[in-house]
């Protein structure tokens, strides 16, 4: 019985190895897809697992770190964790210090570095030996010893400092530590655990993701298997008139299934291992994986490698259904019945759960992956079962307005038989809702927290904050004088401000906190960018970087006045240094390193607020690339699917439009019907999806955040319609071949 | 001309037929029995419903009421896969259109019942030969059925239905879509045959020349079986 | 006798195929365009004997025995150019059996008798006779399968106006009793 199943698959002609081709390349692409995904979740857990470590100053405030810290050794040590900046990317900095002979040691390195010591990632040493030492090296006190493993590299271009210093020194240090062990736990299950991706967060967006991409995919494969089906019903129909019993007929067709899909399968996997490297590169955690990262668990291969072939065999199997019941197979089409309103279900239901939590936003990351992640996967479910019936709806209303023979020939056509009209535009309609979703989603957060802030200001601005709470006891405020006179005399260097503490209550424009820092009027005058003193003032009261949170560029501020005499400033505290740059990289490394040398004890270091923000903005921007991953990559497998369904529906429609055509209906009219037919599917599902996806980005937004929808930019627009352009434009090409294959010839009795 | 047919064991029959097709009754309690050995052709004119009772005499489809035997067995009662495995062991079928496998040869199409009955491939086309020499198909074994001409296909279909040496062949038109000389010596072959092997043979035909290879004819109409000369076996 | 159905030229066009004695000629007769109606040996021989006088036959060698039956009779020139003539030209469209058969129906009609047990009677002796001609064709010769086609194709049409008429009897009632 195989080998005849084998020997059908495999001698179907042109028409059945193509359906056969296309059934593979639909399952290769769901299986890469598919395998894409449960690598990315194990990369993730891989990543997280290596930026474990870099919390361990956590463990040391907070109580309540226990699962996952490790042994605790006999003698403490000394720990501090800093963020520093080189050309936009964020340096971790760690400075060491062991107690005795048994501290315990970090991952990836075989000691803790001594004072005068330091280890350095690969990509930090690289940078160390390429670039000139005033502009980074000087930094970092002592000599490289060696270099850390890739044990303890979240991403192979992490750039690491594990530096060693004596007890007393790091001890004076606001923020050092002391830690009996390393932290083991991942940073997504610790609280106070800061460093590392939100886990949890990332795999949510991932199975979106994967769930988006799937879907069309499903739908891809499951028009291509019913490609040529009126021959396949009839071939089996045969059968069954000779004899066959229905478990005969479904062994066959299981077999020609698991052919294609075996090889799908197998071509998926060659895709995956294929793309894994240019995988690993997108960073969107923050920062791109090892290639090895990207794992596929011994369960998940198997279950992708046996689970894809069976459910393609289970999918055959149903498609066959109407065909086990009747030997007599296609010589009696009965009409299948209508979509009943009932199929509104589930989508009501996936918009409800959302509505529902809109208000309620679950306490724990796992209550909101699983309240969200449902919502949205019932809401997509929902859609594609809802489909047929909305199909059948527009197309009635059509029919019964129609005016023009076309318009009711089409309209009946799909009313009759919905579920085939919808089927073509169904991965189209899921596309557009994940872009809509996406879309909707990241515009807003954009707008509410601000777009990344770049240009002139936000970028050539080196701040070095000195808040008094960073400041370790007893430790003075840095003076004037301590500010490092080289500083000036950079190269691209063009001003140096110094802020002083404002030790009045001055009314600010943020609400009742008063702008903690003052400035003589005289030196914000010989700074414009800055901004400017409110009329006749002397001084004036300003935000420490001169810039303010939250300012939209290209605003000229203006700052209010301090009642303070000027000559008295002098004595103030010192609050902040503003290094103004004529933003080249030189000028702000250099600057920065100068500031580092000099307040080497500083709990933060100096940074732009481009870079400050950064990292924030770069996950945002990494979302942003991921929804546009997604758009671009499921919108081409919709057109994908679509084209094949026309195409495949064309050789449906041979014989009635003959028909039609031999009794007198001109050409233009059986194209009118063709391009309607297609046409108002499409357009309906476009209307649905993107409203449905706007409608599920709102809801997700008011519950998870507390914005607002804000309207997409003009590149969504662009995207929409060019997608629907170029469906239509597949439906259009279509329209040539009509002419030919409703020649008279197709009309005579075979 | 033939021996008393009471003699004879009644191969297969049907008795108080029932069946519709929705709300469109096609068998409104018709009954008729073949004797083993006998050639009968049912007419009728369209839409009688000859062809829906040739169905069920066949196993394809199950009546509402009213019962078929076959060899003294019920048909009508038994599962799907029962009745199919009947088709395939016992009955050989003739239709008007369609029934060869695009996608295998002419000598796969013929050996097909022999092959699902679970038989090697090899045993199975070397049973199949003498077949195409029979029916003047020589070298036709490997051709695919969109390569043969309509009476080079209705007589593989006739091989395929004799060749697991059916007790009862089924035809429907089976000259419907060829011209009268084609159709002709496949009526020839198809009688020849199953004379030399006392296969009983029920034809549906609308054509008098073709249901005057018959022994005898009964007419369907309206659903109901009428026939002016007696039915040998239940007057 | 039928209109269009000619005694001698039939004869004649028998003797064409093979020269035959008067009684092969009768029984050829009957087997193919007697229709159960056999031909009297008197209308054989007074036939024969009108066409060996028009020339058209001659009477071959004589068998030993008595009486005509033991003439052989052969095809003239001048008979083979009649038959010639006979078989270019087209028959008469006209009804044969049909007009005595709707004599028949219209009758029954009439007289309120069962008009469709009449032709279903009918249906079944023409079957059986196609039957016994499609026998024939499958055991004789080509040229007798070729005669025989011809008996079946004209029954099949017979065939066929019966069932029209069937199904139009109900009309055909009311238009008689009207």
């Amino acid at each position: 019985m195989i080998r005849l199943g084998l020997r059908l698959a495999l001698a179907s002609g042109r028409e059945g190895a193509v359906r056969l081709i296309i059934i593979g390349v639909a399952v290769a692409l769901g299986v890469g897809l598919l395998l894409a995904t449960l690598a990315g979740v194990n990369a993730v857990n891989a990543q997280n697992a290596r930026y474990a470590w870099l919390n361990t100053g956590a463990a040391s405030t907070t109580a309540s770190t226990s699962a996952g810290v490790g042994a605790p050794a006999a003698d403490p040590m000394w720990w501090l964790l800093r963020e520093d900046y080189f050309h936009g990317q964020a340096i971790g900095r760690v400075d060491v210090a062991a107690t005795g002979s048994h501290a315990p040691v970090p991952p990836g390195v075989p000691r803790l570095p001594g004072p005068g010591e330091f280890y350095a990632s690969p990509a930090l040493g690289a940078l160390l030996r390429s670039t000139p030492a005033a502009e980074l090296g000087d930094r970092f006190p002592g000599h490289e010893i060696g270099t850390i493993g890739r044990s303890a590299l979240p991403a192979p271009n992490s750039l690491l400092i594990i530096i060693g210093h004596t007890p007393d020194e790091l001890s004076r240090l606001p923020g050092a530590g002391r830690v009996t062990s390393i932290m083991s736990a991942d940073p997504s299950t610790c609280n106070g655990c800061y460093v590392g991706t939100d886990a949890a967060g990332i795999k949510l967006i991932l199975s979106v993701v994967a769930a988006g991409l799937l879907f069309p995919v499903l739908m891809f494969i499951g028009t291509a298997a019913r490609l040529a089906a009126t021959r396949r019903e009839q071939r089996f129909a045969a059968m069954r008139l000779v004899g066959a019993t229905p478990r005969q007929i479904s062994v066959v067709s299981a077999v020609e299934s698991t052919v294609a899909a075996a090889a799908g399968t197998a071509v998926g996997f060659g895709l995956f291992f294929l793309f894994r490297p240019a995988l690993a590169a997108i960073p969107f955690t923050g920062a791109p994986f090892f290639s090895s990262d990207l794992s596929l668990g011994v369960v998940g291969i198997l279950l992708v490698a046996f689970g894809i072939p069976a459910g393609a065999v289970a999918a055959a199997r149903l498609a066959l259904r109407r065909v086990q019941i009747s030997p007599l197979g296609v010589s009696r089409r009965v009409t299948p019945r209508a979509p009943r309103a009932w199929r509104l279900i589930p989508l009501a239901v996936g918009i409800g759960e959302l509505a529902y939590f809109a208000d309620r936003r679950p306490e724990t990351t796992d209550g909101q992956i699983r309240a969200y992640l449902s919502g949205i996967l019932l809401t997509m479910v929902g859609l594609v079962i809802a489909g047929p019936w909305l199909t059948m709806l527009g197309s009635r209303v059509m029919a019964r307005r129609a005016s023009r023979p076309a318009t009711l020939i089409a309209g009946r056509r799909l009313s009759d038989n919905p579920q085939a009209g919808f089927r073509a535009v169904s991965g189209l309609m899921l596309a557009l809702f994940v872009t809509s979703v996406a879309t909707g989603v990241i515009t807003t957060i954009v707008a509410n927290r601000g777009a990344p802030r770049s240009g002139s200001v936000f970028s050539t601005t080196l701040s070095n904050f000195f808040w008094p709470e960073e400041r370790a006891q007893g430790q003075p405020a840095p003076s004037v004088d301590s500010i490092p006179a080289g500083l000036k005399s950079i190269p691209g260097v063009h001003s140096v401000t110094v802020v002083y503490a404002n030790p009045l209550d001055q009314p600010g424009a943020t609400g009742n906190r008063p702008w903690p820092g003052v400035i003589p009027c005289t030196e914000l005058a010989r700074t414009p960018a800055f901004g400017s003193c409110a009329g006749g003032a002397e001084v004036a009261a300003v935000y420490p970087d001169l810039i303010g949170p939250r300012r939209l560029p290209k605003s000229p501020m203006v700052w209010p006045a301090a009642a303070i005499a000027p000559e008295g400033l002098r004595q103030l505290p010192v609050l902040s240094v503003v290094v103004d740059t004529d933003g080249s990289a030189s000028a702000i490394e250099r600057a920065r390193t100068v500031l580092e040398a000099a307040f080497p004890q500083g709990r933060r270091f100096p940074s732009t607020i481009g870079e400050f923000e950064g990292d924030f903005q770069r996950t945002l921007v990494q979302f942003q690339q991921l929804a546009n991953v997604v758009i671009l990559a499921s919108l081409p497998i919709a057109g994908c699917g679509l084209a094949v369904s026309v195409a495949g529906g064309l050789s449906d429609r041979k014989r009635p439009f003959s028909m039609l055509r031999l009794t007198g209906v001109q050409l233009g009219v059986l194209r009118r019907v063709v391009a309607l037919e297609s046409a108002v599917p499409l357009l309906v599902v476009a209307a649905v999806a993107t409203g449905t996806g706007f409608l599920a980005a709102q809801l997700f937004l008011t519950s998870q955040m507390g914005y607002s929808l804000q309207p997409p930019s003009g590149a969504y627009y662009l995207i929409v319609v060019a997608g629907l352009a170029v469906s239509l434009g597949i439906i259009a090409s279509t329209l040539p071949l009509l002419k030919r294959i409703t020649g008279p010839e197709t009309a005579r009795n075979e | 001309m033939t021996a008393d047919p009471h003699s004879r064991r009644c191969a297969i029959e049907a008795r108080d037929v029932v069946l519709s097709f929705g709300k469109t009754p096609a068998l409104r309690g018709a009954s008729m029995s073949v004797v083993s050995g006998e050639i009968v052709a049912i007419m009728g004119p369209s839409g009688s419903g000859k062809s829906t009772l040739l169905h069920c005499l066949a196993g394809i489809l199950v009546p509402a009421s009213g019962e078929i035997y076959f060899d003294g067995r019920r048909v009508d009662t038994v599962g799907e896969t029962e009745r199919s495995t009947l088709r395939r062991d016992h009955f050989g079928f003739v239709f008007q259109f369609g029934q060869l496998v695009p996608e295998l040869t002419a000598e796969e199409n013929v050996a097909l019942p022999l092959l699902l009955g679970g038989a090697r491939r090899e045993a199975a086309l070397k049973q199949t030969r003498p077949w195409f020499e029979r029916l003047g198909l020589d070298g036709l074994e490997r051709r695919r059925s969109g390569e043969l001409s309509g009476g080079e296909a209705q007589r593989v279909a006739l091989a395929r239905g004799l060749v697991g040496r059916p007790e009862v062949l089924f035809a429907d038109e089976p000259t419907g879509s060829l011209d009268s000389l084609t159709g002709e010596q496949v009526m020839d072959l198809l009688v020849g045959v199953a004379r030399e092997q006392g296969t009983t043979v029920i034809i549906v035909t609308h054509e008098g020349r073709v249901a005057a290879y018959a022994d005898r004819e009964v007419m369907v109409r309206d659903g109901k079986v009428t026939s002016f000369v007696a039915d040998p076996v239940l007057s | 006798m039928l209109p269009g159905m000619s005694v001698p030229l039939t004869l004649l066009g028998l003797l064409e195929r093979e020269p035959s004695h008067g009684y092969d000629l009768k029984r050829d007769y009957d087997t193919y365009f007697g229709r159960g109606r056999p031909l009297p040996f008197g209308q054989v021989y007074a036939t024969l004997g009108r066409l060996a006088r028009d020339g058209k036959v001659v009477i071959g060698e004589v068998e030993p025995g008595v009486g005509p039956e033991r003439k052989r009779y052969v095809i003239t020139e001048l008979g083979a150019t009649e038959v010639e003539t006979w078989l270019a030209e087209p028959v008469e469209a006209e009804p044969h059996l049909q007009t005595v058969l709707f004599a028949k129906v219209v009758l029954a009609l009439m007289l309120g008798r069962p008009a469709e047990k009449y032709l279903d009677a009918q249906r079944s002796a023409h079957l059986h006779r196609m039957r016994e001609l499609t026998e024939t064709k499958r055991s004789g010769s080509l040229v007798d399968a070729l005669l025989a086609d011809h008996g079946l194709f004209h029954l099949e049409a017979d065939l066929r106006w019966i069932d029209t008429t069937i199904a139009r009897l109900d009309a055909l009632a009311a238009a008689v009793r009207s």
